[in-house]
């Protein structure tokens, strides 16, 4: 089992996940790689094998009015190899996840098509690197805009639109107020697509009730015979929220204190929780696979999370064990 | 489209800082606009924002300094033989290299010279520091324990070199600090985890053993946060005390 964290590495300063500068300074995937080789050297130090890569790592490689931006990928081809080929060495999982403005079942054709592109260039890049098919791009259905239904079925038609190299790649997940599993469920009947089981967005948006264990199982069984599946899994934030609030004028107020809502993340994973989850992953004939936790402190928390198994569970990483 | 100067304040832009120790490199970095580097020996930290360039003695008054630095453009990974088509029989013409392509040399605002004109390699760093550093120890980013006891030796005039090389290879050790002194040299390596202290994390430069230090001719001295913690560094005399036992710390050479 593996476990893994998206993008921003908080253990060692000075690690960038990608080439951050403005579109005016010539930003470049290559100098993105470059920043992704020194991540890989650390994940390898820390004994981390799955890690979710920058969603901006080829900079504006779809943005429509910058089109000398779009070859990067196919320029970049030896240092993508390259990169891939170190991955493969340390036996690292790597995805991408898109982000949340990137929607493909938009009613704005225009936004819906930029992020077709934006699944095809991450599939081009997962592709340049030769990573096998457990390299996905994770994406949510997207807006409701008033009518769920037709909501799902626009999906599902643009994703049939798609190249094959990207829809090949992409993979679906529930969210936490939209899309429960039970929607994913209906695009995965529909369009074949493996779906990422989200925790703690189950958690939150659960409308028709489904049992834990049962929206987990039909999530891994969406996934190829041959492709080891991944779940998301974070715990509910509990602290204290301080909120900085400015005025009308930019006129700084005092800070206010805000309880957490339940969809937000914690820093880190509550072993009890995880342990508990296993446990209960355990009593049941399930397919093994990997887990992205989605804290806020990222690798901090897998290393946390792995000494704290030890503690507790030991054995709880390894299946068939009883941990 | 017109280049948009970056402000040179912002922490974010990393910088490496490469050694250029022939004239025909320079003429290469700044007429070709590129740098080189084996992939079998780069450095931990290759990714960068920018490049500056640390240069060795070959290059009269401008010697034992970072004296430029230019925006990175492009990585091409690429074989010798096709970065120097001059050298197609150079024994390690199929070795893979990196090609950094940079634009303009620009010279920074005040040279950054190494006091004790040690030998460089690498420097990861960022563009604050590389126009706020006044020598090459000021260019390492630590942890803040490090950074704290880096404060403490400045205030206290020691003059301590950071990542000093212990040993040479693949396997390279280094001390986080080294004070050179008249009879003997001392090793301060910083224990302490470098982002959240109760989070293990392996480190970058791997600790050497003290069995291994002191084999090495090196007076060695481990501390933790506990150690450094405070306004003034509770570690520092007991440093101070050691060097001077050693007959304190020798001037550098271009003081």
């Amino acid at each position: 089992m593996r476990l893994g964290f998206p993008v921003k590495v908080l253990g060692q300063p000075g690690l960038k996940s990608h080439d951050t500068r403005r579109w005016q300074n010539h930003p470049h995937l290559s100098v993105s790689l470059a920043y992704l080789r020194d991540v890989f050297l650390y994940l390898d130090r820390q004994d981390i094998r799955m890690y979710r890569m920058a969603a901006d790592l080829a900079p504006y490689v779809s943005h429509p009015d910058l089109p000398r931006f779009r070859y990067q990928i196919d320029d970049c081809a030896t240092e993508l190899s390259a990169l891939g080929a170190m991955a493969k060495s340390y036996d690292l999982r790597l995805s991408f996840h898109l982000q949340l403005s990137t929607v493909l079942n938009a009613l704005d054709e225009a936004i819906a098509l930029q992020a077709a592109q934006l699944i095809t260039a991450q599939a081009m890049i997962l592709d340049g690197m030769k990573l096998g098919d457990e390299a996905v791009v994770v994406t949510h259905v997207g807006g409701v805009y008033g009518d769920k239904g037709t909501a799902l079925d626009r999906f599902a038609a643009r994703y049939d639109l798609l190249p094959d190299r990207a829809g090949r790649r992409l993979a679906l997940e529930n969210d936490d107020k939209r899309f429960s599993v039970a929607d994913i469920m209906w695009v995965h009947r529909r369009t074949g697509l493996p779906l990422v089981f989200d925790y703690l967005h189950f958690q939150n948006h659960n409308p028709e009730g489904m049992r834990l264990m049962e929206a987990l199982q039909v999530c891994l069984d969406s996934w190829p015979q041959n492709v080891r599946p991944k779940i998301h899994f974070s715990s509910p934030r509990t602290g204290m929220r301080v909120i900085e609030r400015t005025g009308p004028q930019d006129e700084r107020r005092d800070p206010m204190m805000r309880a957490p809502r339940p969809h937000q993340h914690a820093d880190f994973i509550d072993p009890f929780e995880f342990v508990d989850f296993l446990r209960k992953v355990k009593t049941i004939d399930l397919p093994e696979f990997d887990f992205m936790l989605e804290a806020k402190a990222k690798d901090l928390a897998v290393l946390q999370l792995r000494e704290h198994l030890t503690r507790f569970a030991p054995g709880a990483m390894y299946w068939g064990s009883n941990g | 489209m017109a280049e948009v100067q970056e402000p040179v304040t912002r922490q974010q832009w990393r910088v490496l800082v490469a050694v250029l120790n022939s004239y025909r490199d320079f003429e290469v970095a700044r007429e070709e606009g590129w740098y080189r580097i084996p992939l079998r020996r780069a450095p931990t930290r290759v990714g960068a924002d920018y490049l500056a360039f640390y240069q060795t003695s070959v290059f009269g008054e401008e010697r034992w300094a970072v004296n430029y630095y230019a925006p990175v453009r492009r990585y091409h990974i690429v074989s010798r033989r096709s970065l120097l088509p001059g050298e197609p029989n150079h024994p390690r013409a199929d070795d893979l290299y990196y090609r950094i392509e940079i634009g303009s040399l620009r010279r920074l605002p005040r040279s950054i010279p190494s006091l004790r004109l040690r030998r460089i390699t690498f420097i990861p760093t960022t563009l604050e520091r590389l126009f706020g550093a006044e020598e090459i120890n000021d260019l390492w980013c630590g942890t803040q324990d490090e950074e704290q006891l880096w404060r403490a030796f400045k205030e206290r005039g020691l003059a301590a070199e950071r990542r000093y090389p212990l040993t040479e290879g693949d396997e390279q050790r280094t001390a986080d600090f080294a004070l050179l002194c008249k009879k003997g040299r001392v090793a301060v390596c910083v224990d302490t985890e470098p982002a959240i202290r109760n989070v293990k994390v392996v480190r970058e430069h791997p600790l050497i053993s003290e069995y291994e230090a002191r084999a090495l001719g090196w007076a060695i001295l481990r501390l933790d946060s506990s150690d450094i913690a405070g306004p003034e560094a509770a570690c520092l005399r007991t440093i101070v005390e050691l060097a001077e036992r050693l007959g304190g710390v020798a001037a550098p050479p271009s003081s």
